[in-house]
């Protein structure tokens, strides 16, 4: 599978429900919106982190129990930041930067596949990545320019964290697992130059906090990956 | 001062005393080898902003050379009069008056009245002679000068009003209430014809007419004589003369430019403008395309009537089409790939998020004035964008919009800045209700005559080519000659058979 899933995970283990990841070449074709990851549960299909955390709130588990309304608010306008900035400036990152798509990305995406089909489905993916990127405003942006959005976004969550230990109170939120999620992708994934990770690393409150729910939750993978 | 609080602006803090309000002497010194393409004349037209009659004023009123000399940062002094601009602007008045005359029409700028059209074109002229005399004097230009780099003010170019606002379009609506909340001396072209816009390439292409060469993609200032054909709106022209097109890039020119409406946010204020900006983005903005564009009844019984009536023949044919499927498709890859059967799913989808986003919004704001305290900043000028529109446009099917007016602070927020930064656009919203129906009665008295004398006209024609040709004969013989009458008549036909 590819490598958007951290968020969902993280959120599933907050909740403590288990949860087991299985990769596969036709996740996105599986999927009932097309995108990834997505949650096989019984014979239900889930997709995407908020209609899972709707369907793990049927069930009875939720995080954001306990927030009041303009906290809610908030916390909606602050995952919709991140989805808005971060996901964006990863997959322009994977789908739009020559150097990356050549060394990376289509290496990875086409393996599953035999040739020509890698090649193909590979440009189709690009393809339609840009014309998505294109559609939002992305599409004259330069690679400093997204680091740049990268950095602000980052910058906005630093401000917002503070010195707390998680986004609300004591307790990790839905916003939390998000912003777990896409930050431990930036920093654990290997890409063709470090800018990205490097701005992270910038916050450092950040990088506390995406320690501090690594070792929370995920302790049984031993040693942290992240230094 | 307006009543609303203070606006944050004008953070540039001091300016030179014989450059106020004339924005461009701060921008003189600022680069000496600024590319000769940025060559800017004023306005032919007498139609100019604010500060640019200031600057004459100014000129005019204190040995203006000196003055303005005096303005420029020492040591960069630079003679930037040329005689053939000075020139231009003198013949301003006479050349300019039907441009003026349309732009008068089109424009709704803030400052602006037909009035200083005489003043104006009498300082212009005595700033001409003032100048062309101290050039006859001081020679030629001396080596490495720039022509002259007048004022030029902002220019927005943004789509103009309807359905009781002052814009109709999202984009530009955001933008005008953005420079109202900060007071920035813009000049605002409100037209209707994106082909108009400066943004685009433009066609045809126009050198400048001085010694600087203006680089292409540039429209001269003396009038929309070029057209672009891609040309999008809104579109800010800075003081360079560098067009911007996209929303934000806009603001963040203007807050470059000191015009912050964000300057007294905290940290942590600033991050939550950038955080609800993405909400309204990622959910709101969706719904409304779909409303606006997508929405079979909506669409042509409100948005592409406004603007197949507001755009000029033969646009109006084929461009609101074009930008509906423009929109189509922007919201298809918005929302992802989504399969036929599942269109009505996801419009309610959609909906909903959409409904729960303005609770969400209704919630943070609560009964506070702006979202930030007692003074608006940039994440009130988007709010309230998104708003309005849903709100005060008269949509067939808008289930959002009921959704929207059950939440009673949105509504009372949105009426408030309206009220308070464009009371004349609301003010003009019932003159024109009652006049379509004047035009209407008085027209009738002449469609009748109209139709009765083509009705008339109708017969005559019939009747007279009946006499000519014959088939009818008026037989004006006394009754002895009758019979005579009617032989010859009848040997004509005879003949004629």
């Amino acid at each position: 599978m590819w490598i958007f899933w951290q968020p969902e995970k993280a959120f599933l283990q907050m909740c403590n429900l288990p949860v087991k990841v299985v990769c596969r070449a036709n996740a996105e074709y599986m999927s009932p919106s097309g995108k990834v990851p997505f949650i096989h549960v019984g014979n239900q299909v889930v997709s995407e982190l908020g209609p899972i955390v709707q369907f793990v709130k049927a069930k009875g588990h939720s995080l954001s129990d306990g927030l009041d309304e303009v906290q809610k608010a908030e916390m909606k306008a602050y995952m919709e930041l991140v989805n808005n900035m971060l996901l964006t400036a990863e997959l322009y990152l994977q789908w739009c930067d020559e150097a990356t798509v050549g060394e990376i990305t289509h290496a990875r995406y086409g393996s599953p596949y035999p040739w020509p089909l890698n090649h193909i489905l590979a440009y189709q993916k690009q393809w339609e990545v840009k014309r998505k990127m294109k559609a939002i405003g992305w599409g004259n942006k330069t690679l400093d320019q997204v680091l740049e959005d990268v950095d602000q976004c980052c910058q906005a969550l630093s401000q917002r964290l503070g010195t707390q230990p998680y986004f609300f109170n004591k307790q990790p939120t839905e916003l939390d697992a998000l912003v777990f999620g896409h930050l431990y992708t930036i920093l654990t994934t290997q890409l063709t130059s470090d800018e990205l990770s490097e701005k992270v690393k910038n916050y450092s409150n950040l990088l506390a906090f995406c320690r501090r729910i690594e070792q929370h939750y995920f302790e049984d993978r031993g040693k942290g990956r992240l230094s | 001062m307006r009543p609303g609080g203070p606006p944050r602006n004008l953070r540039s803090g001091q300016r030179p005393e014989g450059a106020r309000g004339c924005r461009g002497h701060v921008q003189f010194g600022k680069s000496p080898q600024s590319p000769p393409s940025r060559t800017r004349f004023p306005s032919p037209k007498p139609s100019v902003s604010a500060a640019v009659r200031d600057c004459f004023r100014h000129r005019r009123r204190d040995s203006p050379w000196r003055v303005w000399t005096a303005a420029l940062p020492p040591g960069r002094g630079r003679l930037r009069m040329s005689p053939r601009p000075r020139a231009s602007e003198v013949r301003g008045p006479t050349s300019g008056t039907p441009a003026a005359s349309q732009a008068a029409r089109n424009r709704a700028s803030p400052g602006a009245s037909p009035d200083p059209q005489p003043p104006v074109a009498g300082e212009a002229a005595t700033g001409g002679g003032s100048c062309r005399g101290k050039e006859g004097t001081s020679g030629e230009l001396l080596p490495g000068q720039r022509v002259c780099k007048m004022a030029a003010p902002m220019e927005l170019f943004c789509w103009s009003g309807g359905w009781g606002l002052p814009s109709v379009d999202l984009d530009s609506l955001a933008v005008l209430t953005y420079t109202r909340f900060t007071g920035a001396p813009l000049k605002v072209h409100k037209i209707s014809n994106p082909w108009q816009s400066p943004s685009g390439i433009q066609w045809p292409y126009k050198e400048g007419n001085c010694e600087g060469r203006s680089r292409s993609r540039q429209v001269m200032i003396c009038g929309h004589t070029s057209f672009s054909i891609s040309g999008t709106l809104p579109a800010l022209r800075t003081s360079n003369g560098e067009v911007i097109s996209v929303p934000h890039k806009i603001i963040t020119h203007l807050r470059k430019e000191k015009y912050n409406a964000d300057y007294d946010l905290s940290a942590r204020q600033g991050a939550d403008t950038l955080a609800f900006m993405s909400l309204l983005e990622e959910k709101l903005l969706p719904v409304l395309i779909h409303t606006f564009w997508i929405d079979a009844k909506n669409y042509v019984e409100v948005t592409r009537k406004w603007y197949a009536e507001a755009m000029p023949f033969p646009l109006n044919l084929f461009l609101p089409g074009r930008m509906q499927r423009k929109y189509m498709e922007r919201l298809q890859l918005l929302c992802g790939e989504h399969r036929p059967e599942n269109e009505e799913e996801l419009e309610k989808e959609l909906y909903q998020e959409a409904r729960e986003c303005l609770t969400l919004l209704s919630q943070r704001l609560g009964s506070q004035k702006f979202f930030f305290g007692d003074a608006p900043a940039s994440l009130d000028a988007f709010v309230f964008s998104h708003l309005v529109l849903l709100l005060q446009a008269k949509l067939p099917s808008g289930k959002l919009q009921a959704h929207l007016r059950g939440l009673h602070n949105l509504c009372v927020y949105c009426t408030h800045i309206l009220s308070l930064y464009f009371p004349r656009d609301v003010a003009e919203v019932p003159p024109p209700r009652q006049m379509p129906a004047g035009p209407e009665t008085e027209e009738e008295p002449y469609r009748r005559r109209n139709q009765i004398l083509s009705v008339l006209a109708g017969l005559a024609a019939m009747v007279g080519y009946a006499l000519l040709s014959g088939i009818v004969s008026i037989q004006r013989a006394s009754p002895a000659r009758a019979p005579s009458a009617r032989a010859l008549g009848m040997a004509e036909e005879d003949e004629e058979e």
